[in-house]
């Protein structure tokens, strides 16, 4: 029998076990093709100005991906490694040298690897397919694209996978050279050390977790911390201090507050609490470092699928806060189809500029009969009246922060007149491009005041998102200086639609690669301690707890070793969001509530699979 | 009186069709409450099927198996579990203490798994830590103890339910000569005090000089039963030996 036909055996006879490990290989090779298929593709690069971007885009997150690959793959290799310890030490005991062996399992890895590697690439190529489809819905394009298989996208993947799989066979060797035949005779652990929990660490760990959130959460432009750290150092020193936070919380404080729960005699004293509790306190300091990665990979991914989920959600209201109308430009009136026409004015309007304390712009002066119309029929229904003197300030940009408030001030003109600011709305009746700042004033201080009169079209359609092809008629009609004056809600919210659609696209994916990564991360690693702990299953069966009771135990514990990352994550993400809504001025509660729904949702299918397996595992040993 | 253990016609059969194997057959006897009954027999005649089988850990074959009022061979999964859990003590070779547990909380399970109040979980343990001498150790992990201490502890978590029936499997098998005596010393004075009722299997005849009664078992039929009776435990441990020496396999073990 040579090697490779035992290697060759070996894997037809324990197929169910190599199962596992060939599905996380052919996962990421899916994952990693399909990504690289998308950045090689000639249909998205054909796709106008956004596709320089997304390449840049995707360049970028594949280098993400890749670092991420290599270190799941390892992971997984090296649980499966550890699975492998006691049939490595059998051969060694039988008399195989160990140079045998290494070759042994190298020609196994290489039969896996091939397999995977075809298996991964054909999957990948049909998921890329749909990908696309998604990617361009996304962005907005009504084009289906074609796909041709990017030879490209092969070399690519087969070159860097060949790379991770000697490299994981080199894993592999480590561990044979450096296995002892006696650890075989001590496979039983001399009891792993109860751990003790230190004060000063739960302590710290706590006080870094709530400063970084306080930081996070503290108004950038007035906090003395952000002026300490500057606006650049500030994110890295929360990022910084959460992630040694978040290791000592799991280090330190859950030991803390296993450790009063196992002496609350009163709760833990019940059923099979006391088995649970001991068991997650026997396993969490090893498991620390583990569940740091996974509760800030987590937070990564809800922070970053979250924020720009809600940009997506976002953009069309920010191209209407910007755009009122429809369309919107300066000079005369064109021909175009008439067809979804809400409204079609022509309005009279006065060019300003304006000096005062701070700065001088380019105002925009509107009657006040203009503006109850305008704003009768952009469905507002706010009729203004305006004192002689007075004037209404309409800035769509208004954010509180940059912004200076002129309510209750005196507005300069150049010609020496001045207005008394009434009221400041946030809300526009014209387009903030071309129109600006809007001062209004009543008609008879509007035909007083001088200053360039100017001719001003406002178009408001129905279905206006749609209204693309209207609105390039529009713009071909106008002679070039007007076309700059030219603003078009179909036109922005495409152009918004191609960037933000793009990053959603990237981000969703990575954020579910970095999801089904941390979850098989934790499946395996319960799994693993579920065949260690098979034994102590099995004699809580001897001594009478019924399958039913030890289900419920192993869910429990399962669930804390699957939620304390994942809520530790969300909150951290929820901070990160706070600051991140904070910068962009928007509110993104919604989609961000709506995307750790989504997140927890898919973990929970995760949690589903692992206790089954777990459970399964330990109903074996008795 | 009514026996508490009755076992009648018990066989056990492994395999199908041709290749059958059997480890039990025909296996009839009584156990009275407050007895202290060993079960010995050379290596393969059974004994550990025989255990497993009346501490509901395996299901016989054929048979009945009555434990106080309850017949066990009609009882489902569950049920056997629940029925283990409030009538059965166990006590094996290799201790089976859960390591992630100190030498209190191993003693406490049955009880937290029964739902008794923790104030009484609390005095039984004490009482019964004292009866065993372990309660300077309480407090312990597993990994910190010897051997004989581990029995300790886990014959103190068998015991700790007050079982209607309590079974060892080779209980000193794994300890030394002084401790093996010191735990069949607490074991014997358990019985008599408490008149608790305990059936080991052991293939030591020194072991088995401290019960009153020993079955017998060769190629899983019962083959020999003796009684103690007024016997000292020397003179019994002699008989036992002669026993022994006459139905073959065994006294290598003694020696």
């Amino acid at each position: 029998m040579t090697l490779f036909s035992l290697a060759r055996k070996n894997i037809q006879r324990n197929l169910s076990n190599y199962f596992l490990y060939i599905a996380s290989m052919v996962f990421s090779i899916v994952i990693y093709f399909t990504f690289v298929t998308l950045k090689y593709n000639d249909d998205l690069s054909a796709l106008k100005q956004s596709s320089q971007q997304i390449k840049g885009l995707m360049s970028a997150s594949s280098v993400v991906l890749l670092f991420f690959i290599v270190i799941f793959m390892a992971y997984s290799n090296s649980f499966f490694m550890k699975k492998r310890k006691k049939e490595v030490a059998l051969y060694s005991l039988l008399g195989v040298r160990k140079q045998k062996i290494g070759l042994m399992l190298f020609f196994e890895n290489l039969v896996i690897g091939l397999v995977s590697l075809i298996l991964g690439i054909v999957l990948g190529f049909f998921m890329s397919q749909g990908l696309l489809m998604i990617l361009v819905r996304l962005m907005g394009y009504e084009i289906v694209g074609s796909l041709t298989f990017s030879v490209e996208a092969l070399v690519n993947t087969t070159g860097i996978f060949t790379l991770l799989f000697l490299f994981t066979s080199l894993q592999g060797y480590r561990v044979i050279y450096q296995f002892k035949l006696i650890d075989l005779f001590h496979a039983e652990k001399q009891g792993e050390h109860i751990p003790r929990a230190s004060l000063v660490a739960a302590v710290l760990g706590t006080a870094l977790i709530a400063f970084g959130y306080y930081t996070a959460a503290s108004d950038m432009f007035t906090s003395e911390i952000w002026r300490f750290f500057t606006v650049l150092g500030t994110p890295l020193m929360v990022i910084g201090v959460t992630i040694a936070g978040t290791y000592l919380l799991f280090h330190s404080v859950s030991v803390f507050v296993l450790t009063a729960l196992k002496r609350a005699t009163s709760w833990s004293w019940k059923g099979l609490n006391l088995i649970g509790v001991s068991q997650l306190l026997y396993r969490i300091r090893a498991n620390a470092k583990s569940l740091s990665i996974i509760a800030i990979l987590s937070a990564t991914t809800i922070t970053a699928g979250g924020g720009v989920f809600g940009m997506y959600y976002n953009a069309e209201a920010t191209v209407r806060q910007m755009l009122p109308n429809t369309f919107m430009w300066k000079g005369e009136t064109v021909e175009f189809s008439q067809q979804d026409v809400l409204y079609n004015e022509a309005l009279s309007v006065k060019n300003l500029r304006v000096d005062n304390e701070f700065s001088f712009f380019e105002y925009t002066l509107l009657k006040e009969s203009d503006y109850n119309r305008l704003a009768k029929l952009q469905g507002k229904d706010e009729e203004l009246h305006i004192a002689d003197g007075s004037t209404v300030l309409l800035d769509a940009a208004y954010d509180e922060r940059f912004s200076h408030d002129f309510t209750g001030e005196n507005f300069k003109l150049q010609n020496g007149d001045s207005f008394h600011v009434e009221k400041m709305y946030t809300e526009s009746v014209l387009n903030f491009i071309a129109a600006g700042t809007v001062l209004v004033v009543n008609d008879q201080e509007f035909s007083t005041t001088d200053a360039e009169v100017m001719k001003m079209q406002v178009v408001g359609l129905d279905n206006d998102l749609k209204q693309q092809d209207v609105s390039k008629d529009i713009y071909k009609q106008l002679p070039s200086e007007q076309q700059e004056t030219f603003s078009s809600v179909p036109q922005s919210y495409e152009d918004s639609l191609a960037t933000v659609g793009a990053l959603l696209f990237v981000g969703s994916f990575l954020g579910l690669v970095f999801l089904a990564a941390t979850g098989s991360i934790i499946y395996f690693k319960i799994l693993t301690e579920a065949e260690e702990d098979q034994a102590k299953y099995a004699i809580l069966n001897k001594i009478g707890v019924n399958s039913k009771q030890i289900l419920k135990t192993v869910a429990g514990q399962v669930a804390v070793i699957f939620s304390a990352p994942l809520i530790v994550g969300i909150v951290h993400s929820a901070f990160a969001l706070l600051a991140f809504s904070q910068l962009f001025g928007m509110n993104i509660t919604k989609p961000v509530i709506l995307w750790m729904v989504a997140y927890s949702a898919i973990y929970f299918v995760y949690y589903i699979f692992t206790v089954r397996s777990f459970y399964k595992i330990v109903r074996q040993g008795n | 009186m009514t026996p508490l253990l009755k076992v009648q016609n018990v066989g056990k059969t492994y395999g199908k069709g041709a290749n059958t194997f059997t480890a039990l057959s025909n296996i009839s006897f009584e156990v009275k409450k407050g007895e202290f009954v060993g079960v010995m027999g050379p290596s393969g005649a059974g004994k550990s099927t025989l255990l497993n089988v009346l501490a509901t850990i395996d299901t016989p074959t054929t048979g009945e198996i009555i434990i106080g009022d309850t017949n066990l061979a009609r009882m489902k999964d569950a049920e056997l579990a629940d029925f283990r859990r409030d009538n059965l003590g166990f006590i094996f070779q290799d201790y089976n203490l859960l390591d992630s547990l100190t030498v209190r909380e191993n003693i406490v399970l049955p009880l937290a798994i029964a739902k008794m109040p923790t104030k009484a979980i609390s005095a039984r343990v004490d009482r019964i830590a004292s009866l065993f001498g372990i309660n300077d150790l309480l407090d312990k992990y597993p990994y910190q103890i010897s051997g004989g201490q581990k029995q300790r502890t886990a014959s103190s978590r068998a015991l700790v339910t007050e079982p209607k029936l309590i079974f060892a499997d080779e209980p000193t098998g794994a300890l030394d000569s002084k401790s093996a005596t010191d735990l069949l010393e607490s074991l014997s004075d358990l019985n008599q005090s408490q008149a608790s009722t305990i059936m080991m299997v052991t293939h030591d005849a020194f072991a088995a000089s401290f019960c009153q009664r020993i079955l017998f078992i060769q190629d899983g039929q019962l083959s020999k039963e003796i009684q103690r009776g007024t016997l000292t435990r020397k003179q019994f441990f002699q008989e036992i030996l002669q026993v022994l020496s006459s139905i073959g396999g065994g006294v290598n073990d003694v020696i």
